[in-house]
């Protein structure tokens, strides 16, 4: 219908990304992978060109391998806890008469929390002195250092990232149940169904469209950790939160080393892609073969 | 209704300039006659207030130079935020809060001034009667890049009323004689501590200055550490250290979790101190009394080295000048500093704000700061040990290197996953492949 | 009958102690913002309560001086406003041209946005804060806000929902003479109320908890938002958790309350994008 009239007013509406795609995309990632041959510090007046050093050396990097490792430990921490919260709180809420929506405005509230505010909530909660430390320690012996061991530090970083999405995630997935027609469980229900039976039969595959945007996008999340680690254990101890972006991050402002940082960045963003691809693509055979899809 | 579409953009493109407008740089506007420095003042609030009094009554009499204070910003050091102001191509005229390791590798990318080169550097010298402490400020180069304001021994503070109680009566002063007291102190408070610190197992680089190098430099006698690229510490000394938080550790007595306040509530009986401390018990503690409930002391030694004369470790920053500054705004930066420094007086008002002993050579001679330290038996023990404080580390790739000692040798000694010989052979490897590099 | 009311009661019960959980740590927050210094982290629930740590965020406590907590709030309203803005006039711009418009390229202009949209952003950090740096916007407002003036997002969940307006409304409106402005302004605009109310809420919400990018494009102490202010904090001001918690208030509250304000039509829209 539409006639090639409007050509020249479709790229005037589309220009505000066309800009923005070539000054903040297409330049930076040309001028990232230029500056990842140099040895560039970020202040110095001169730099050499050392070829593919920086990334010879970014492979071997302790840091760098941590971050590699650390993304897929985050991913097997944060994506079941999220994803178990978020599906009790829609199993919770999702039949409810009254006040649901209230519930799901409530639930939502951790999602507005800058991840410095509940870092530092945390920290408070967790330090040694605290009251939830001090009954674990008197009433049930358990002395935690919660920041300072490499599992414990990892999952509390999980967890406080879990607490801010999960009620994003449930409203995802009471839209999930909300599409389930109720008569295919009271058809079930004659057929004398068992409720494992009836989970696994019935609801997962009928909800899986929705538990799939969940799971995309807390995989997503996984790769993009910063906030809470800077605030929370600066990528320790030894290098067990040390989430890509904070390598960068340290790299390039810390420690001025804007060549290698960018190598780093590289890098990290190839695993990323791959990996993400990749799971999707795993995510995706899983449904099918299941019949879900 | 074309008037819609324009008024759109137009709506934008005022947002977008008024926005412009709101974005002042730190451009020195020299078109009436005067020249504005901008001076960064260490993140700490007495320190700030400091340099915002020296700036107004320099502006006095200097109508033609303004004088710009400001906190510098920490993310996540004050380091890293001036480097990524250089990197920014808005670093301040002048800053203050600068150690040596961080001024060589500034100075190694050409981002200082050297002070030598600014005309009346040498005056400065002379007035503030400094000739003899600026010698040892001198870089590789031969140039002076900063100008070094306070140089402060740290001491250990100990809790001496929960010390007591637990029947320890006198100050530990050698490795046996602290690990007694930790025994002691087990016995009758096992929830106690002797070091509550969680930097301990922090692998940040200036976290090392407050508890490796204190005990290091004591132990060692004042070693060097490095010289130049080469690493020539004193391994006797330095796995002894090591060994002294593996002994430590074993008995129970140090605790890296994060804790609030652990020395004032007393669950940890010792900590590094320096003066900065207590106007903020002043403020939050002021239960804590010196001689009542703490006291200061030296670092620890190891049983065979004499208590007497004990060295320590040095925090000693100075004022540098950047490279970007125009060539009045160096010269005003100069002006600035000879304003502050041909007085002794400013020097007293400093040691009053902010406890730290001014890096001077007449610091035990002149009268003005005698008095002072007479007035403050808790600051005493600080100038006592000025003669004996040995500076940090000034090769360029001090954070690195730092880093390594952290990561590689205390950190995991504190955490028991490995020896102190182990952790010290790891560290010295890490170390001299990154000075060779 | 009675069993299901039964079981309805505890679905309540156990609904509301999850709730209670999720938003125990606000509470912990605001409670201890209030608490006595003494008190401060001591307990679940302080003892004894004053306005010290509030008094102290302005005033610098008796030492000193006090940081620019009014002056960032101010900055961080007016960088996640401006920003927010800027990110929804673009998306609804762009996402009208990919979704009601047909022009040459407008395929390739669609899987560029797709494209970037999947792109890791990570590798862009140290180049965009070179071009900000070299143009002179270091440590300004606009080094906060241009970067962030379009959301691929935005224009993703925009095209959406436009492509699902039935184009016989749009080509009714041209027959009456109206242009492709007017024609987003009157007609596709006043029809997304919803997912425009979700496109703003998350859009400002992230702009206003953003730290990295802040944090490393600003070095005055008067550009600072509050955000990176609070997160600075914790080093100079480590001792003092009182105050830490009443700083985490006030950037918290505001954000709240801007979201309860459009609760309504934030769940409206939301069913929409659920579908």
């Amino acid at each position: 219908m539409m006639k090639k009239r409007f050509n020249g007013t479709g790229w005037l509406f589309a220009s505000p990304y066309l800009f923005y795609g070539v000054i903040f995309f297409i330049i930076p990632l040309i001028w990232s992978f230029y500056l990842a041959l140099t040895d560039w510090n970020l202040i110095a007046p001169v730099y050499e060109f050392i070829a593919f050093d920086n990334f010879i050396e970014a492979v071997q990097n302790p840091g760098v391998q941590a971050a590699f490792f650390v993304t897929f430990k985050f991913m097997g921490a944060f994506v079941p806890m999220v994803i178990v919260s978020s599906l009790i709180v829609a199993l919770v809420v999702h039949g409810l008469p009254r006040f649901k929506g209230l519930f799901l405005i409530g639930f939502f509230l951790p999602y507005l929390a800058s991840g410095v505010v509940s870092s530092l909530i945390v920290k408070g909660l967790l330090s040694y002195n605290s009251s939830i430390n001090v009954v674990l320690r008197e009433s049930f012996g358990l002395d935690i250092d919660w920041l300072n061991s490499p599992l414990s530090a990892l999952l509390v970083v999980a967890a406080i990232i879990a607490w801010k999405f999960t009620g994003y995630y449930a409203l995802i997935l009471t839209a999930g149940f909300e599409g389930i027609n109720k008569e295919i469980y009271e058809a079930a229900a004659i057929d004398g169904v068992s409720a494992a039976q009836r989970f696994f039969r019935i609801t997962l595959p009928l909800l899986y469209p929705a538990l799939f945007t969940t799971l995309i996008l807390s995989i997503g999340v996984s790769f993009g950790i910063f906030t809470e680690v800077y605030q929370l254990t600066g990528g320790g101890p030894n290098y067990a939160t040390n989430t890509w972006q904070m390598e960068i991050f340290n790299q390039a402002f810390t420690n001025l080393n804007a060549g290698y940082a960018s190598a780093v960045a590289i890098i990290a963003s190839i695993v990323t892609f791959v990996a993400i691809i990749m799971i999707r693509k795993i995510l995706e055979a899983w449904g099918k073969r299941n019949g879900w899809v | 209704m074309k008037m819609k579409k324009s008024s759109l953009f137009l709506s934008t493109s005022i947002l977008a300039a008024a926005l412009a407008g709101c974005s002042t740089g730190g451009d020195s506007g020299s078109e009436d006659g005067t020249t504005t420095i901008e001076f960064w003042a260490a993140p700490n609030p007495t320190q700030q207030v400091y340099w915002e009094e020296m700036a107004e009554a320099f502006e006095k009499e200097n109508e033609d130079i303004k004088v710009e204070v400001s906190p510098m910003k920490e993310s996540p050091t004050s380091e890293a935020g001036i480097q990524t102001a250089i990197a920014g191509k808005s670093a301040p005229t002048m800053s203050e809060n600068i150690n040596r390791g961080f001024a060589a590798q500034l100075a190694e990318s050409k981002a200082l001034v050297p002070l030598n080169e600014i005309e009346g550097f040498e005056e400065l010298l002379q007035n503030r009667s400094m000739e003899e402490t600026i010698k040892t400020w001198k870089f590789a180069d031969d140039n002076q890049y900063v100008m070094p304001i306070y140089s402060n021994p740290m001491l250990f503070g100990w809790r001496i009323d929960v010390l007591k109680e637990a029947g320890v009566e006198e100050v530990p002063k050698t490795y046996s004689e602290m690990l007694e007291a930790a025994d002691k102190l087990k016995v009758k408070f096992p929830d106690k501590y002797i070091w509550a610190k969680p930097d301990l197992a922090d692998p940040t680089a200036w976290k090392r200055w407050f508890d490796f190098f204190m005990l290091y430099d004591a132990a060692s006698g004042g070693n060097n550490f490095i010289e130049g690229d080469q690493f020539v510490a004193d391994d006797a000394a330095g796995v002894g250290v090591l060994q002294l938080l593996a002994d430590l550790r074993e008995r129970d007595v140090l605790l890296t979790k994060q804790a609030t306040d652990p020395f004032e509530s007393g669950l940890g009986v010792f900590t590094d101190i320096g003066p900065w401390t207590f106007s903020y018990w002043e403020e939050k503690f002021p239960e804590m009394v010196y001689g009542e409930t703490f006291d200061l002391a030296l670092p620890p030694v190891p049983d065979d080295v004499s208590t007497e004369n004990v060295n320590t470790f040095a925090d000693t920053k100075g004022i540098v000048v950047y490279a970007s500054a125009t060539e009045e705004e160096r010269a005003a930066a100069m002006e600035f500093m000879n304003f502050v420094y041909s007085d002794p007086e400013n020097d007293l008002t400093w040691l009053e704000t902010t406890k730290l002993p001014p890096a001077r050579d007449d610091l035990s001679s002149n009268e003005a700061f005698t008095a002072f330290f007479e007035e403050n038996p808790e600051l005493k023990p600080y100038a006592d040990a000025i003669p004996n404080a040995i500076p940090s580390i000034d090769n360029a790739k001090y954070n690195e290197l730092q880093t390594h000692i952290g990561s590689m040798a205390v950190n995991p000694v504190v955490e028991g996953t490995t020896s102190p010989e182990d952790g010290w052979e790891e560290m010295k490897r890490a170390i001299e492949e990154e000075l060779n590099k | 009958m009675v069993g299901s009311s039964k079981g309805l009661v505890f679905r309540y019960i156990i609904a509301f102690a999850l709730l209670s959980v999720m938003v125990f740590p606000y509470l912990y927050m605001v409670l201890n913002s209030f608490a006595s210094w003494d008190q401060v982290d001591k307990s679940i629930i302080p003892s004894s309560f004053s306005f010290r740590s509030y008094e102290w965020l302005f005033t610098g406590g008796e030492g000193g001086m006090s940081r620019p907590w009014i002056r960032s709030f101010f900055n961080s309203v007016i960088v996640s406003s401006a920003s927010t803005a800027l990110m929804m006039v673009s998306g609804a711009m762009v996402a009208f041209a990919l979704a009601k418009m047909k022009f040459k390229g407008r395929d390739f202009i669609n899987n560029a946005v797709l494209f970037q949209m999947f792109f890791p952003a990570i590798i862009l950090l140290i180049p965009t804060f070179l071009i900000v740096q070299n143009v002179g916007m270091y440590d300004s407002y606009l080094a906060m806000i241009l970067p962030k003036a379009l959301s691929l997002w935005a224009v993703f969940m925009y095209t959406n929902f436009f492509r699902a307006i039935p184009d016989t409304f749009i080509e009714s409106a041209r027959l009456d003479g109206a242009n492709n402005l007017q024609i987003l302004l009157k007609i596709v605009l006043p029809m997304s109320k919803s997912i425009t109310t979700v496109i703003f809420l998350f859009l400002f919400m992230e702009r206003w908890t953003e730290l990295l990018w802040d944090m490393i494009v600003v070095r005055s102490d008067h550009m600072l938002t509050l955000n990176v202010l609070l997160s600075q904090m914790f080093g100079p001001y480590g001792g003092y958790p009182g105050p830490l918690y009443a700083a985490s208030v006030i950037l918290t509250v505001p954000i709240i309350i801007l979201f309860l304000c459009f609760a309504k039509q934030f769940k409206e829209g939301m069913q929409f994008t659920l579908k």
